[in-house]
């Protein structure tokens, strides 16, 4: 009976434990290769494309300027009418502000210079004030106010085309005013400082020049022009105006975050983006990116002060775009009488009609990001032409993160390129030698040595290669150069004199320990080498290889360079590539070299016209497991480099690589923001680079086996 | 001659040629063992002070390099200045031409100090509450003998520093936290508010108290000083209690240094580091990694020995478990950082944020997991190694011969009594050679620990005598990143040198004897079993 129940429970447990296994196993091998699907799931929101929620509407009437609050709840709406009054859309109470504080209404226009809240005003009278807007937190919500400066006097037949009133800069703050007016056919440039009178100049305009709209700039120092014949003008005083063809007749301005780049729209809608460039005395107006047209007349412009995004609107509909991605965040076709506004963080959405105001929240997440932002040449602003940049910072908040992934990836390539350079040949011949060549005895100790060099930690190697080796080949680089010839001189002539030494002798000191002997020798050659270094970069260099690339190449030399990476890493890299190939070797069917050697062919014809062609799958793959290594090294290249996003093949400068660059970068960025996701996408890039390459040679080895077993 | 070219024919010279490459991967290995080694345990050697008479001066100087002449510059001697509080310098390279006269004066003094780093100079008198109790031979044996005292006068300040007031400031944190939990959960009324109060009140009183002792203590400490003169004729008076070797090269023997040499090493491995991790020991930066380590092998066996299990025991062979067997392969290629990366996104920010959202939110905004910590690090170098394990297990099971499963079987074993007592005893070495191995690649990481946790400097062990006593969400230091921080980071990286060539080949050592012990093992286990990696 006890014997039973004893069976039954074992049973029962190998039941249970085949389950558990089973489910443990299953379970364990899902989580590591969820690895893979969490990464993609953290990058992917890079990509997708905003989502737009129509709000309940709100009781603004149609209007001539209106700003909204950062939450997207409150508005400042001015109008020619019933000047300024400060509205919370979602409970729908008005307030009218104080209007004795205000010019005397009605007014003869009013618009904005500045999504913070800046406004122009030309009274009845034709005095021009100005005025900046301020929000203020209290109990209940939001508070509006306005803190005015003015009047600026100007004549009844002048038409307010553009103002702006200038922060100056430095000391003293000294603010001024600059003014342009539209008077028969002309245009009068003015500008004061505050309170005093205005400085009129004129400006004659040239012909077949219809101005139809314009903007200064932020400094005030341009006017920029768009006329009904489809120019844009940049009138900057005393210097030569430049020009540029829109295509068709413009219809309004506006400037992205920063005030650098120039918005401008026409009257079949569309939509284009300028800067003005000085570069060697030469100021040019570019027009550096096209976006989508929105089909009818344009209106007005509203930038976001978060990023690159703006709002552009007409009649009968609005639409969000990035300025640097050129993507249309989203559209909407909706009457529009008056005007839209977009909230600072660029998230909020207004546009008014006749009798309310229609409201949408827009949720863009990434809204810099494309594909092509990646792998595409982009034009930023201050760019002469499109290029591939990595700066995931910048100095001010109004310079956009640069996110091209192309001098990342292109210095991943350099830096393996340049260890591979060093480690194919040494490993794959080392390889060749230890399995063909060296007494099994010797190749005993060989094998273990080599395992242990793979075992090296990469930190170890990257301290060494930064404040050892680089400073070493910064004085020794020439004795370097010099040792390739003078070693392979010192090789020939050992071996001559091994010729000479009888045969007997050679063959029990010699065969198979070849590599020993090689050690004083290769010695001898590196001493030599140092002993002739200064005397070959007097009579080749002038004295000082260094001056000597600058002055006749323009390479700036760094210590921290591409060839120190290329050691370190290469040493990293040759006992993966070493040991594979060598069990390649060693695999191939010994019945193969029997049969070449039995033919006459010496020892080495048959290692390298036989083993190795048969091999060489095997070889192929050794190489790719150690590319995939190379690739993904970051500890190396993140001590041994100087770290800079360059693209350029020079062995004598540095480079970032994609892993490095996520050591660097990731500490600093902000969970779930774009930068962070960006590094995501990197990390993906690198699993699924070296996940390819390790798996294809997985598969290459293991039909080489089944071949080998056919054999 | 005509040999010689049937030689070159027949291939001889590339024979030669690649005997030579592999002669220059052994001796890459060797040099940089014999480098580390040499450059890292010379570190700790006395060193003669030499005194020097320049055309601007005496200095009294230890040597620490010399070069010969070179293309920039005329053959010359690298100096350890010290005094740093009074040169502003580490180090200072005199050419040999300058030198006039030099000497091995018997009574230069190094002085290792706790701030500002080394002193060379002479002793002049020593002190006691502005007494002077000696001066020159006499005063060096009185603070030769003061001083093991005086340390531990200053150990025991250092003692009540870090445990009392570290408890009195973990109990004050501790009552911050319960009154901001009862706040969140609404169970706050005045009377908890008035109690938490008396008791807030009560510590403080407690710790101005400690403040007066110590103060007491320090003054004490401070009164026994001693001062000392440069060569030319700075001086500089200091409590012999920041002092923490007084060292004469020039008058002591060659058992003399030996005996400090390895006081010196005593001292890097046991202790903390001093002076922005520039000078003192590595012990944090050791405990931290044995402490990752540990809890990595704790984590990464039982799953990988269930997931080979799985694998080679259980799952139906056919294309889908080999897929999967090369997936985990080649996961042992796939970039560290990228696991690293994981680690920060998974871990540390969505396991972590979770937890403190759950368990601590009345700690908010400072967070408690959601930050990086030793635990995060240990699982993300777990998953980093778990193809290792999963591998050599793996390769374990299959050399267990079938016969004798077979017999288990046949037995009348069920499968899991064949596994639990036959072939799983049969494969422990192969289990033990995969742990080491793990062992040995988790120990050498540092890029993945850079997203998940590691710190340059720790205030505390994640292992100490307050509850809960394991600190699985501290921050902790580790010997790679040690190196990467204070060879790279590091405003003074040029006088941390020696330090981080002495932590590089604790490191590789570690490392080393962890791989050289897996390979013995496996060797051992291959001749028994005669199998074959490829």
């Amino acid at each position: 009976m006890g014997n039973r129940s004893h069976r039954t429970k074992a049973k029962h447990l190998d039941r249970f434990m085949a389950w558990l296994i089973s489910a443990g196993g299953v379970l364990i091998i899902a989580a590591v290769l969820g690895i893979l699907l969490f990464i993609t799931v953290e990058a992917l929101p890079l990509f997708r494309s905003a989502k737009t929620q129509e709000l309940s509407p709100s009781m603004i009437p149609a209007c001539d300027v209106v700003f909204l609050d950062e939450s997207g709840k409150y508005a400042a709406a001015f109008d020619r009418i019933e000047g300024f009054k400060r509205c919370s859309l979602e409970q729908h109470d008005v307030i009218i502000s104080d209007s004795k504080a205000q010019p005397p209404l009605p007014w003869r226009s009013v618009f904005s210079t500045n999504a913070k809240g800046h406004i122009v005003v030309q009274a009845s009278d034709s005095r021009v004030y100005a005025a900046e807007l301020q929000w203020n937190k209290h109990d209940q919500g939001m508070d509006a106010y306005l803190e005015w400066t003015g009047p600026f006097h100007t004549s009844a037949s002048d038409n307010l085309i553009a103002a702006r009133l200038i922060k100056g800069s430095g000391l003293g703050n000294r603010r001024f005013m600059k003014i342009a007016v539209l008077d028969a056919g002309s245009i009068r440039i003015g500008s004061a400082a505050i309170q005093d009178a205005i400085k009129w100049s004129e400006w004659p305009l040239p012909q077949n020049v219809t101005p139809l709209t314009a903007e200064w700039s932020e400094n005030g120092s341009i006017l920029f022009v768009g006329t009904r014949e489809g120019e844009l003008i940049a009138y900057e005083p005393n210097s030569e105006l430049l020009r540029s063809d829109f295509g068709e007749s413009v219809t309004a301005l506006g400037f992205a975050l920063g005030h650098n780049s120039l918005l401008v729209g026409g009257v079949s809608g569309k939509l284009a983006a300028y800067q003005v460039l000085r570069r060697e005395n030469k100021v040019e107006l570019q027009r550096f990116h096209n976006f989508a047209s929105i089909d009818s007349s344009v209106n007005g412009f509203m930038e976001s002060l978060r990023d690159k995004r703006f709002l552009v609107w007409s009649d009968s509909g609005l639409a969000i775009y990035h300025l640097t991605s050129e993507k249309q965040l989203t559209r909407m076709s909706v009457e529009i009488q008056g005007t839209a506004a977009l909230s600072p963080r660029g998230d909020n959405v207004l546009a008014t009609s006749s009798s309310s105001a229609k409201r949408w929240h827009v949720q863009a997440f990434h809204p810099e990001v494309t594909w092509s932002l990646f792998w595409n040449k982009i034009h930023y602003e201050g760019y002469v032409n499109p290029e591939y940049v990595w700066q995931s910072s910048g100095a001010s908040d109004d310079i956009e993160p640069k996110l091209s992934l192309i001098p990342l990836l292109f210095g991943t390539l350099k830096g393996t390129f340049y260890a591979m350079l060093f480690a194919l040949p040494i490993a794959i011949l080392a390889a060749l030698y230890t399995s063909q060549f060296a007494s099994p005895k010797f190749r005993e100790t060989i094998k273990p040595t080599v395992e242990i060099m793979a075992a090296l930690p990469s930190v170890v190697l990257g301290f060494i290669a930064g404040l050892v080796l680089a400073p070493l080949l910064e004085q020794w680089m020439i004795a370097l150069l010099a040792i390739i010839p003078i070693t392979i001189t010192f090789l020939i002539l050992l071996m001559f004199a091994w010729s000479k030494i009888p045969k007997p002798f050679r063959d029990k000191f010699g065969s198979g320990k070849e590599a020993l002997w090689l050690v004083p020798v290769l010695f001898t050659a590196v001493l030599v080498s140092i002993w002739t270094a200064p005397w070959i970069e007097k009579v080749f260099f002038g004295g000082d290889y260094r001056n000597w690339l600058y002055q006749t190449h323009n390479i700036v030399y760094d210590q921290r360079n591409s060839i120190v990476v290329g050691f370190a890493m290469g040493f990293a890299v040759i006992p993966i590539i070493f040991s594979i190939s060598e069990d390649a070797f060693t695999a191939v069917p010994k019945s193969l070299a029997s049969a070449s050697l039995a033919c006459g062919a010496s020892q080495w014809q048959t290692a390298w016209r036989v083993i190795l062609p048969t091999a060489s799958p095997g070889v192929f793959s050794a190489v790719m497991v150690g590319l995939g290594r190379a690739i993904g090294e970051t500890m190396i290249v993140l001590m041994a480099t100087g770290n800079t996003p360059l693209m350029d093949w020079g062995p004598f400068n540095g480079m970032r690589t994609l892993s490095a660059n996520i050591a660097v970068e990731i500490p600093e960025a902000p969970h779930q923001g774009t930068l962070y996701r960006v590094l995501f996408f990197t990390a993906l890039l690198l699993f699924a680079l070296t996940f390819i390459l390790n798996t294809a040679a997985e598969l290459i080895r293991q039909s080489l086996r089944k071949r080998y077993e056919s054999m | 001659m005509s040999r010689f070219f049937e030689w070159w024919r027949r291939g001889s010279v590339w024979v030669w040629l690649s005997s030579a490459a592999l002669a220059l991967s052994l001796i890459m290995v060797a040099g940089l063992v014999l480098l580390l080694g040499a450059k890292g345990l010379g570190f700790f050697w006395p060193s003669n002070i030499q005194q020097f008479q320049l055309a601007d001066g005496l200095v009294l100087r230890q040597v620490t390099d010399h070069e010969s002449e070179g293309r920039y510059h005329p053959a010359r001697i690298q100096l350890k200045v010290a005094n740093r509080d009074i040169y502003g310098q580490d180090f200072r390279w005199i050419d040999l031409a300058d030198i006039q006269q030099s000497s091995l004066p018997k009574d230069a003094l190094f002085v290792e100090r706790l701030e500002y780093g080394p002193f060379i100079g002479r002793l002049i008198q020593i002190e006691e509450y502005g007494q002077v109790l000696a001066r020159g031979d006499e005063a060096l044996s009185i603070a030769r003998s003061r001083l093991p005292s005086a340390k531990a006068h200053n150990a025991q300040i250092k003692t009540l520093e870090q445990s009392e007031a570290g408890s009195l400031n973990t109990r004050i944190e501790k009552l911050r936290l319960a009154e901001r939990k009862s706040e969140l959960q609404g169970k706050q009324t005045p009377q908890t508010m008035q109690e938490a109060e008396n008791k807030r009140k009560e510590l403080h009183q407690q710790f101005e108290q400690l403040q007066t002792r110590l103060d007491a203590l320090r003054a004490q400490s401070n009164s026994l000083t001693v001062t000392l003169e440069t060569v030319d004729g700075h001086s500089k008076v200091i409590p012999l209690a920041n002092i923490a070797r007084l060292v004469s090269p020039n008058s002591v023997g060659l058992f003399g240094k030996i005996g400090t040499y390895l006081s010196r090493m005593w001292e890097f491995l046991s202790t903390g580091p001093r002076e922005a991790n520039t000078e003192g020991g590595v012990f944090p930066a050791i405990f931290g990694t044995v402490m990752m380590v540990m809890i990595m092998s704790i984590i990464v066996v039982p799953l990988g020995v269930l997931a080979a299990l799985f694998l080679r025991e259980y799952a139906r062979d056919g294309w889908v478990v080999r897929a999967v067997r090369i997936s985990v392969n080649n996961l042992a290629g796939v970039p560290s950082i990228v696991f690293g990366v994981f680690g920060l996104g998974f871990f540390v920010v969505t396991v972590g944020g979770g937890i403190d959202n759950f368990f601590f939110p009345e700690r908010f905004p400072t967070p408690t997991f959601k930050t990086g910590g030793i635990l995060w690090a240990s699982l993300t170098l777990a998953l980093l190694t778990l193809p290792v394990v999963i591998v050599a297990t793996e390769e374990a099971l299959a050399a267990v011969p079938r016969s004798q499963r077979e017999g288990s079987l046949a037995l009348g074993a069920t499968k899991w009594q064949t596994l639990w007592n036959v072939v799983l005893p049969g494969a422990s070495q192969g289990i033990l050679t995969g742990l080491i191995l793990a062992m040995a690649r988790g120990a050498g990481e540092v890029a993945p620990l850079m997203l998940t946790g590691v710190v340059k400097l720790a205030p505390s062990l994640p292992l100490d005598a307050t509850f809960p006593f394991i600190h699985l969400d501290r921050k902790f230091m580790h010997l790679g990143f040690h190196i990467y921080d204070v060879g790279f980071q590091s405003p003074n990286s040029e006088a941390a040198k020696p330090m981080v060539f002495m932590t590089a080949l604790l490191l590789l050592l570690i490392v080393l004897v962890l791989n050289i012990f897996a390979l013995r093992l496996r060797k051992k286990l291959r001749r028994r079993t005669g199998g074959s990696s490829f």
